[in-house]
């Protein structure tokens, strides 16, 4: 499992980069996965949709469909993958702390 | 052309048995034609290789630990003659002993078969890949180390082999080099299956040894059978994300659309692979469009994986299969339904129409159905107004392994598409002849280490070239084009390849489902249900 190093940030993380334990997640772990996605800041916006990724999860136990992350955050697709280069899944959720997506997704 | 390797080398204690390089592969036709453009490989590290096993060609599928001590050397290999011996017995192998002993004895080396293989063939006949290497290794090592007086007569029946524990890792990931297409069954004379005898090896190293790739197991069928599916939806997350579904689908189309749950005596229970709920929620959607428009009687299950239809114990482990069939058995006679119909998603079929059958006997025998049927009785009963010259878009199909070579499901998409899709071509070869798309049995999940990379390069290569083949007449972007493609795990794999290859940019094809052409064509809904977005 390799581990993934940044300031004072050290957490276990898979492959694709993803925390293994969303429990140890906190907004300096968000700054430190961010900096892997090309995210140098996180702004107001990108906390917004961090936030609500994070609520869902929390509520639900899995990611939101990206549908209705748009529409429930007002972000569009786009204005998503101007935040997070990687996009939704692979970007947003990733910094946000959540586990990689399984399943035929 | 990649050096050609002799069966028994695989247990030579070389660093790496064979190598994939990228200006052997097919070539691909334009615009993916310059190799200097291809995404490059991820290689894997010295201090991974010392970690995992990457000897046989570079990739790793499933990175099983290369042995520490002595000790662990036998265990592989004890481990594997034990699994071997079950494989062979009727006790403990109630699915498939029949048909592997038919492989095992009768095939007559003819190598009809090599040729129609799409992953030998891409990777520039590459000997690691041919699918007659695999058998041929296994029937070796049955016939020295299983049969009686092997350890005399077998090599001198079938050939050299050695077996040691590097034979054994590196057939583990062997095993993970091919789709279960079948398409090299449907070429043998005798119709032995290559696929069959991967399919064994991975069952015998799931169940001796507990080793499988973790989207599979761990994130796949262990996580269906504990919160439902393998996408990690529980009954609440389902039913809220579908409950977002048809709102949104009610908005797009300014029809009402009302998802049905739990409905006791509907004539059908119908089962998605839940991977459409989350990442393709048009297809969901449009399905309960289109059976609200026709009066069907229907209903969806929130019963433990009563929806969620994928069964990935069907690639790799019995016993994880049985689990999940009786699940899905279970949730519709709960509910009293007439049938099962089974939504787009090929290894579902497979699993729930096909193999179940070795289980779902007499009571829990319910009558299972694919939706391309229903969908065809639908369409051709003119119980939907439909205009096709609303698919007025160059349109080709994919037909999934499953449902149409194995099955033998092939017109009832044609049908529909010949009625609704006025530039409907076929992409060549098609039907019972099709090419994967690639992510078969499991890869289309798969993205550990740089196997990710192996299955866009190499498996799904040939499925790539025949998508831009069907579309040579208008190639551009400036031309918008659907790739119909009706299984959740081939539209995975189609998503990832687009990806990697820039198709979107470079040539505006779309990828979808069936039921999303069909739901264009209706002239009920205000305005166009596809949309030109990329996802």
């Amino acid at each position: 499992m390799p581990k993934f190093e940044w300031q004072e940030v050290s957490i276990d993380v898979d492959e694709d980069g993803f925390i293994e334990d969303p429990a140890l997640w906190n907004e300096q772990v968000a700054l430190a996965l961010a900096s892997t996605e090309g995210v140098d800041a996180l702004t107001e916006d990108h906390w917004k949709l961090i936030n609500y990724l994070r609520e869902y999860y929390a509520k639900f136990g899995i990611a939101p469909m990206i549908r209705k992350l748009c529409k429930e955050t007002g972000y569009s697709l786009k204005e998503i993958y101007d935040l997070f280069p990687s996009g939704p899944a692979k970007g947003a959720c990733k910094v946000a702390g959540l586990a990689k997506p399984t399943g035929c997704v | 052309m990649p050096k050609s390797l002799k069966v028994s080398d695989i247990s030579h204690p070389v660093e790496q048995l064979a190598q994939v390089r990228p200006d052997e592969l097919m070539p691909l036709p334009p615009p993916y034609d310059k190799i200097e453009e291809q995404p490059g490989w991820k290689e894997i590290s010295p201090a991974q290789r010392q970690k995992y096993e990457a000897s046989l060609d570079g990739v790793v599928a499933v990175g099983v630990p290369i042995p520490a001590t002595a000790e662990e050397e036998d265990r592989l290999v004890e481990g594997f003659l034990s699994g071997l011996k079950k494989l062979l017995t009727k006790e403990n192998n109630w699915t498939f002993l029949q048909q592997l002993m038919l492989s095992i004895d009768h095939c007559a080396r003819c190598q009809n078969c090599i040729e129609t293989c799409p992953i030998y063939v891409s990777s520039g006949y590459n000997d690691i890949y041919r699918p007659t290497f695999r058998s041929d290794l296994f029937r070796r090592l049955v016939s020295k180390y299983i049969k009686p007086g092997g350890k005399y007569f077998g090599e001198l029946k079938q050939g050299a082999i050695e077996l040691n524990w590097r034979t054994v890792s590196r057939l583990l990931e062997l095993a993970y080099r091919c789709t279960l297409c079948r398409r090299c069954a449907h070429a043998c004379p005798i119709g032995l299956g290559n696929a069959l005898i991967t399919h064994e090896l991975r069952k015998l190293f799931s169940m001796e040894f507990g080793y499988s790739p973790k989207e599979i197991h761990d994130k796949g069928s262990m996580l269906q059978l504990k919160v439902g599916s393998s996408t990690g939806m529980n009954r609440l997350a389902v039913m809220d994300n579908v409950e977002f579904i048809d709102e949104d689908m009610s908005d797009l189309t300014g029809l009402s659309v009302k998802s049905v749950w739990d409905k006791e005596g509907a004539d059908v229970l119908l089962i998605h692979n839940a991977g459409e709920f989350i990442s393709w929620p048009e297809n969901p959607g449009a399905f309960a469009l289109i059976l609200e428009a026709a009066g069907i009687s229907w209903t969806l299950s929130s019963e433990l994986a009563g929806y969620d239809g994928i069964n990935y114990g069907l690639w790799y482990d019995d016993a994880q299969f049985a689990r999940v069939a009786l699940l899905h058995a279970q949730a519709a006679k709960k509910l009293k339904v007439k049938k099962i119909v089974i939504g787009e998603c090929g290894h579902a079929h497979k699993a729930l129409t096909v193999i179940a059958d070795r289980i779902l006997t007499g009571d829990l025998s319910v009558p299972r159905e694919s939706a391309l049927v229903l969908l065809r009785e639908i369409v051709m009963s003119g119980k939907l107004k439909l205009d096709p010259s609303r698919n007025d878009f160059p349109i080709t199909l994919h037909d999934p392994c499953n449902m149409v070579r194995l099955m033998g499901i092939v017109e009832p998409q044609r049908e529909i598409l010949r009625k609704i899709a006025p530039k409907f071509r076929e992409m060549e070869p098609h039907g019972v002849y099709n090419y994967c798309c690639g992510g078969g049995s499991g890869f289309a999940i798969m993205s550990p280490f740089n196997f990710q990379d192996w299955r866009l390069s190499v498996s799904g290569r040939m499925k790539l070239k025949q998508i831009v083949e069907a579309f040579a007449d208008c190639p551009g972007p400036e031309t918008p084009k659907y790739l119909c493609a009706p299984c959740s795990n081939c539209k995975g794999q189609i998503r990832d390849l687009f990806r990697y290859y820039g198709v979107w940019e470079k040539q505006r094809i779309l990828y979808g489902g069936l039921v999303e052409l069909i739901v264009n064509a209706m002239v009920d809904i205000k305005e166009p249900f596809i949309k030109w977005e990329f996802h």
